[in-house]
């Protein structure tokens, strides 16, 4: 019964992925659409391996942006949101900006900091952390803030110093909620990277999205943006491992 | 006479709400001694859980003074000191297990918070996990094991560091009648062999009658001290003590107080 379920759960997928993938195939056969119009899938696939030392470069500089900016937003939302939350006086102050923070499309910032900072790495991932702190702040907020009362009472019980309360049991208490800040981060971090990356230099896979359509080399466009999703879906596998690793106990 | 374990003087706590101002413990006064077994009952929202908790530092007092051995445990506004915390074990109305840790972790957590390391310690863990029968689950996490063996997680946590008061608020109320009975004989065991001052608070009359020398009876509306009752019943005590004229007599002496509170509600 298990088993059955595991194997479906596989399987499902994996047949939608192949019927759309035959649909979009038939129809830019059936219909004979032109390729800088609708690729058809496979030539993209073919060009995702057969032109792979071209995108390459530009997978490194995307995934490097992402991935460091990531890496530098937990600590930074972590750290931000245990001290709002700590002071009684600051979460009053902090709270409304916190949405506001979230809400509010930083990239919008990018023509800004270009000028502050130039076309290169820091800027990039400068916005990068700008845009995916602010929720990964949000998220832990809410955790620590729902730390259910009687587990406070426990420490006090026990007399138990602000970080003997803090690592025991308020930051495990809020790792669900942590977790989901992580998950809505590693996507607006995927984002915001390639929007950046429209707008300055030439390189990451999104200057090559730009560069490909301009030159109506549509196929490899589509390649770029495959290799895109394969990065958020690196991004997502991480977090699900560090999910299954930190809150082992929740199964 | 000896210096009580525990003294309420006049001790009142007042909550000040965004809506209204709640006396929830009004003048309350009692004295216990050292190995006592004694009960505070009374129906829900008499501010028994807000005595147990001044106690234990949760929270302030508003006015009056609680002593631990003689010394002044309420400092308005300050942490209660380590080495009064040491003396006391609480247990919650909810095993309030923290489900990341496995039972063994659990239940030596009060260990970790207060810096005591070293083999007896250790060993302290492990004898006391056999005591309540939980040894073979000691490497489990909380929601793999059943609701009265988590009570009893519970309770041996608030004895780990070898306190020499109990405070326990209505631990057993959540259980089932039959698991409750058990794990009332086991508390009385327990006391019995370590001579710890215990206070158990209960809505439960019977429970009250069996366990306790002595039991104080709350009103609500203000929450204060309606009376107190000396229970002389032989110890040990037996479930089968139930039954008995003495038993019952006292019982019916507590439903009367209890009703009288409910009366004097209606007017
Ligand atoms: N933190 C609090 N803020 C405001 N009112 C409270 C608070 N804690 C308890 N009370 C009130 O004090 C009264 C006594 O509560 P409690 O001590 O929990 O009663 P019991 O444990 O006997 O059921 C209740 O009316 C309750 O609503
Ligand atoms: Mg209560």
């Amino acid at each position: 019964m298990n088993m059955k379920k595991k194997v479906t759960s596989i399987v499902a997928p994996v047949v939608t992925f192949l019927l759309i993938f035959a649909i979009w195939e038939f129809a830019c056969w059936f219909y004979k659409i032109d390729a800088w119009f609708l690729p058809k899938p496979s030539e993209i696939f073919r060009s995702m391996i057969v032109d792979f030392g071209e995108y390459w470069p530009h997978l490194l500089v995307t995934l490097q942006c992402v991935l460091t900016g990531f890496l530098i937003a937990i600590p930074v939302g972590l750290l931000l949101a245990t001290l709002i939350t700590s002071f009684p006086l600051l979460n009053a102050a902090m709270s409304p900006y916190i949405t506001f923070l979230v809400t509010t499309p930083l990239v919008s910032l990018i023509p800004l900091l270009m000028l502050m900072m130039g076309y290169g790495m820091n800027m990039r991932i400068t916005t990068v952390v700008i845009q995916s702190f602010a929720v990964i702040n949000m998220n832990a907020c809410t955790g620590f803030n729902n730390v259910p009362t009687l587990r406070r009472e426990l420490m006090q019980s026990m007399g138990a110093s602000r970080l003997q309360t803090y690592r025991m049991m308020i930051l495990p208490s809020a790792a669900t909620d942590i977790i989901t800040g992580l998950r809505l981060a590693a996507i607006f971090a995927t984002t915001t990277c390639i929007s950046v990356e429209y707008n300055a230099g030439n390189t990451g896979l999104g200057s090559q999205i730009i560069k490909y359509s301009q030159y109506l080399q549509t196929t490899k466009s589509f390649a770029c943006i495959f290799y895109v999703t394969v990065i958020g879906l690196i991004m997502y596998g991480l977090i699900t491992l560090l999910q299954k690793k930190i809150v082992s106990w929740e199964e | 006479m000896q210096e009580a374990k525990i003294k309420f003087d006049h001790v009142t706590k007042i909550f000040e709400t965004r809506s209204q101002t709640i006396t929830a413990v009004k003048d309350y006064s009692m004295e216990i001694q050292a190995g006592e077994f004694i009960s505070i009952l009374g129906p829900s929202g008499c501010g028994k859980s807000t005595l147990i908790r001044m106690l234990d530092g949760i929270i302030d007092t508003t006015e009056g003074d609680i002593l631990i051995d003689g010394v002044k445990v309420n400092h308005k506004g300050k942490k209660m000191p380590s080495s009064v915390l040491r003396k006391l074990g609480f247990i919650f109305q909810q095993p309030n297990m923290l489900p990341w840790y496995t039972v063994r972790q659990n239940v030596a957590l009060p260990l970790r918070v207060f810096g005591l390391k070293g083999p007896e310690w250790d060993n302290r863990v492990e004898e006391l996990l056999e005591m309540v029968g939980l040894k073979e689950y000691a490497d489990a996490h909380p929601n793999e094991i059943s609701g009265g063996m988590l009570q009893r997680a519970g309770v041996i946590r608030a004895m780990v560091h070898d306190p020499e008061i109990l405070l326990m608020d209505e631990p057993f109320g959540a259980l089932d009648e039959m698991t409750r009975e058990q794990m009332n004989m086991e508390l009385l065991e327990i006391w019995e062999k370590t001579g710890k001052t215990i206070i158990f608070i209960t809505h439960n009359i019977e429970e009250a009658v069996l366990l306790s020398s002595r039991v104080y009876v709350m009103g609500t509306n203000p929450g204060r001290l309606v009376e107190t009752v000396t229970l002389d019943l032989p110890r040990p005590r037996k479930l089968s003590m139930i039954t008995q004229k003495d038993f019952i007599e006292y019982r019916q002496l507590l439903e009367s107080y209890i009703g009288e509170i409910d009366l004097s509600k209606i007017k």
